[in-house]
């Protein structure tokens, strides 16, 4: 699961016991990345 | 066969939008003509979308949602229900991505208009997709249909009774649609501002409909020409009819 | 947020026509009414799609 730091824009990593938390700036807002798949959307 | 004695005259006509003058129609017919031009004359319209890149501010769906609307051209001809057209947009920010920019691998299937916008694009956002478009009609989904407020009124027939007495209030008289006068003239009523004390001042008038006789209105969205849709819903009825006919028989 | 493909009404397209609107009647000094007139955006559906649009790409933006 990769996680963008919405303060330093750096990637970060999530373990089970860090928390939800930046480990460079200490952060707590992060924001989920778009996977890199093909995604395929109906239209209606 | 029929009695029918049909009489077709085009009172406007360009390449998306006409007016025509058809005589020796039921109430009943031209009503299924209409319906038919809306409902079941088949358009390509973009029905599955398979997103590579999206960094814009729309999510998927939305702009997925914005192709399906976009107008495709459908050369009926070479084509049936249930085809599939592959296409492509691949376009990277600042700039605006356009129907335009969206490429085809059938060149006969292509967006109607060019300047559509789909998305405006920042510096560093892009968009990368791949779209499959397929021809269906209009009752089964909205996008696909090539007729655009299509309908129709009675042709009316203006009668000249006489003079208006001389001291009588000037009234207007607001009337819609497409008259015929008494010399036979078709005469579209914004030719006189739909005001017909405009264009017989001082006259005392009958206007009644005139039997079996029905000016549509048809535009299209751009992906057939007014004559192909006009044509084909009357196909579609008469596959129908055919359809009918053998299962009858049997 | 971006000027819809279409008239929500009548289906009509009309998302063509608002680049050229925007520039002659929004911020340009143009009569609105005459503008559309002259684009051909006759009925009064589709005209209330350009009068009452806003674009909000570039308020959503910054927030990515």
């Amino acid at each position: 699961m990769s996680y963008k730091c919405s303060r330093c824009k750096r990637d970060v990593t999530l373990d089970e016991y860090g928390g939800v938390r930046c480990p460079y700036c200490g952060h707590r807002v992060l924001l989920k990345e778009r996977g890199g798949d093909v995604k395929e959307v109906d239209v209606n | 066969m029929s009695d029918a004695d049909f009489d077709v005259q085009y009172i406007e006509r360009d390449d998306r939008s006409a007016r025509v003058l058809i005589r020796g129609l039921t109430p009943a017919f031209a009503n299924g003509i209409r319906r038919a031009m809306i409902a079941d004359v088949p358009t390509f319209s973009i029905d599955t979308v398979r997103f590579v890149e999206n960094s814009s501010v729309m999510f998927d769906e939305m702009i997925g949602l914005r192709l399906g609307l976009v107008p495709l051209t459908t050369p009926l001809d070479e084509f049936e229900v249930g085809d599939e057209v592959t296409l492509a947009l691949d376009v990277e920010g600042p700039a605006t991505a356009y129907s335009g920019d969206i490429e085809t691998s059938e060149p006969m299937v292509e967006p109607a208009d060019d300047n559509v916008p789909i998305i405006e694009l920042k510096e560093g956002q892009r968009i990368e997709l791949e779209a499959d478009a397929v021809l269906d009609t209009g009752k089964e989904h909205a996008k696909h249909q090539g007729g655009v407020s299509v309908g129709y009124r009675h042709l009316q027939h203006v009668t000249v009774d006489g003079d208006r007495g001389e001291f009588d209030e000037d009234e207007t008289n607001v009337l819609r649609g497409v008259i015929e006068t008494e010399d036979g003239d078709i005469v579209p009523t914004a030719a006189f501002d739909h005001d017909l004390s405009e264009k017989y001042p001082g006259k005392e008038l009958t206007v009644e409909d005139v039997p079996g006789a029905f000016v549509f209105h048809i535009e299209t969205d751009g992906s057939l020409s007014v004559e192909e849709l006009l044509l084909r819903a009357i196909d579609t009825i008469e596959e129908r009819a055919d359809e009918l006919h053998t299962k009858v028989s049997v | 947020m971006m000027i819809p493909v279409r008239c929500f009404t009548c289906g009509n397209v009309i998302g063509e026509h608002w680049e050229e609107f925007k520039a002659r009647a929004r911020e340009g000094d143009e009569d609105p009414g005459e503008v559309l007139d002259d684009l051909g955006v006759d009925r009064h559906c589709c005209r209330r799609m350009m009068v009452s649009h806003r674009d909000l790409v570039d308020v959503v933006s910054p927030y990515q």
